[in-house]
């Protein structure tokens, strides 16, 4: 009996298209669970083996990896969110509604998408404190630290886009003080205030711009630069650890 | 005859080698060559990964089906909200706009620290000295809890004096009194002076009391930003009420809408 499942398990894994897909055993060996990484894209990022300190939860709190879930996380419900919005003053405020009210697990998606916002910004926050008190912006790690804080501030910009999108009186008034900064900026005041905001008051321009830079403009350079982090990670010797 | 090891060239056929090119290690990549107590990435990296991902989906979930997120009734600008508040991230800066000009506050003071301070860090302190090590040392650790001391302790203060001299009439007094009004000298010159003095001080009393190399003083600023910025998050989420006054915590009245 027990040699049936066995069998099944041989066959598929002889199998023409399998072996497509796969090009290694199980990886219960040391070769097999090298190939396992290095031959998948998604798993690549990582080396196939870690200096053992690098496992330590004390050492790195896990929180890089979990910014990056959670940039996952809103990227996948964010898309789903998109489905049901429409960023126009007339909208954005029903569609919300009907999101908590209409939308099969409408609210649960929001819920989820909030607050892994705002857990990200305590995440990339936590992960640069962890970063600085280990030394690890160190030589030759320089310049992943300075990507590194390019990333905590569009972490912010981000949540602060996203804030607007609902349009109701508290996205509103958080937003204008927001403007009020923007307009504050010395010299160039009204111009910074304009380009972000689309206008002298917070309008239609300004739910829309926030819009395309909350879906489209920062995702995009923010997954650019997580590239970017990530790779030098690699070349930079990886997680750092006690010379 | 003894088996070898690796690829065979054919028979009759040497095995030849030819030197393309020289890389020295550091031109390109810059790894760290030393003994290692290594683990494989699979299974040993990837179960921590996978099981930490899993915890925080299902945390997700739970928080988010026990909370809701926020949602107020439609934008309406001509009802302001009091007090109107940014969001809690970036409720530092709504705090030190009370204190100093506004684009002081809102925008030179974050730029400097986001696109000149915080980069700047690993082009100042460029020893290798302990990487890898949480503060480096006992003298970090000292420094550290130093400087969140007095971090916490001044912020607070400069709040609270700050609220002390204006309910006594400053402002009157000051746009009478000194020159530049209302203006120069309480929003630009005396904030100023009071940032970069203090920064200063701390970077003074840790060298003194330490004997703080870069990496200790270094330490000792950037303790003082963590800490002067968790400070002002917290006063402007939970000490300002209406008209941004401030409220003991366990006091503070709702929004009057």
């Amino acid at each position: 009996m027990l040699e049936i499942p066995a069998q099944i398990w041989e066959k598929v894994r002889r199998n023409y298209i399998w072996r497509s897909l796969f090009r290694h055993g199980y990886p219960d060996s040391r070769k097999n669970q090298s190939l396992a990484v290095f031959t998948n894209v998604f798993l690549h990022l990582h080396p196939v083996k870690v200096r053992r300190h690098a496992l330590a939860i004390p050492y790195t709190w896990c929180m890089g990896g979990l910014s990056f879930f959670l940039f996952l996380v809103l990227t996948l419900t964010g898309t789903l969110l998109m489905f049901y919005y429409r960023p126009t003053t007339e909208w954005a405020y029903s569609d919300i509604k009907d999101m908590e009210t209409v939308v099969v697990f409408g609210q649960l998606l929001r819920n989820m998408h909030r607050w892994a916002a705002h857990g990200m910004v305590i995440t990339v926050f936590l992960h640069m404190v962890r970063v600085f008190y280990t030394g690890s912006y160190k030589p030759p790690r320089e310049f992943n630290w300075v990507v590194g804080t390019l990333l905590f501030f569009l972490t912010i910009m981000l949540s602060y886009t996203g804030y607007l999108l609902p349009w109701d009186q508290l996205a509103f008034w958080a937003v204008t003080v927001g403007y009020n900064i923007a307009a504050a900026t010395p010299v160039i005041g009204n111009e910074v205030a304009f380009l972000l905001f689309g206008g002298f008051e917070l309008g239609p321009n300004a739910l829309l711009r926030f819009y395309v830079l909350h879906v489209v403009g920062l995702p995009l350079i923010t997954a650019f630069l997580i590239a970017i982090h990530f790779w030098r990670i690699r070349k930079d010797g990886g997680i750092s650890g006690p010379l | 005859m003894t088996l070898q090891r690796g690829p065979q060239p054919y028979p009759g056929q040497e095995k030849r080698l030819r030197l393309l090119a020289f890389v020295r290690q550091d031109s390109v990549v810059r790894v760290d060559k030393r003994v290692e107590d290594t683990a494989m990435v699979w299974p040993h990296l990837l179960v921590i990964e996978f099981i930490v991902a899993m915890l925080w989906l299902v945390a997700l979930f739970v928080i988010s089906a026990l909370f809701n997120a926020p949602l107020q009734d439609h934008a309406n600008p001509d009802r302001t909200p009091n007090p109107s508040k940014a969001p809690w991230y970036l409720l530092q800066l709504q705090e030190l706009l009370l204190h100093m000009d506004k684009g002081l506050a809102g925008v030179i003071v974050p730029s400097v620290w986001i696109f000149f301070l915080l980069p700047i860090i690993p082009y100042v302190d460029r020893s290798r000295e302990g990487v890898g090590t949480w503060f480096t040392n006992s003298t970090g650790k000292k420094i550290f809890l130093f400087s969140a001391v007095y971090t916490t302790v001044l912020t607070f203060a400069l709040i609270f004096i700050d609220a002390a001299a204006k309910s006594a009439g400053y402002i009157e007094w000051a746009s009478q009194n000194l020159p530049g009004g209302k203006v120069l000298i309480p929003d630009y010159v005396i904030p100023i002076t009071v940032m970069t003095g203090l920064s200063v001080l701390l970077v003074v009393l840790v060298k003194k009391l330490f004997g703080a190399d870069t990496r200790g003083w270094v330490n000792a600023l950037f303790t003082g930003f963590v800490f002067a910025f968790l400070v002002l998050v917290f006063v402007g989420t939970s000490m300002r009420g209406p008209g941004m006054d401030l409220y003991a915590p366990w006091n503070l009245p709702t929004t009057i809408e």
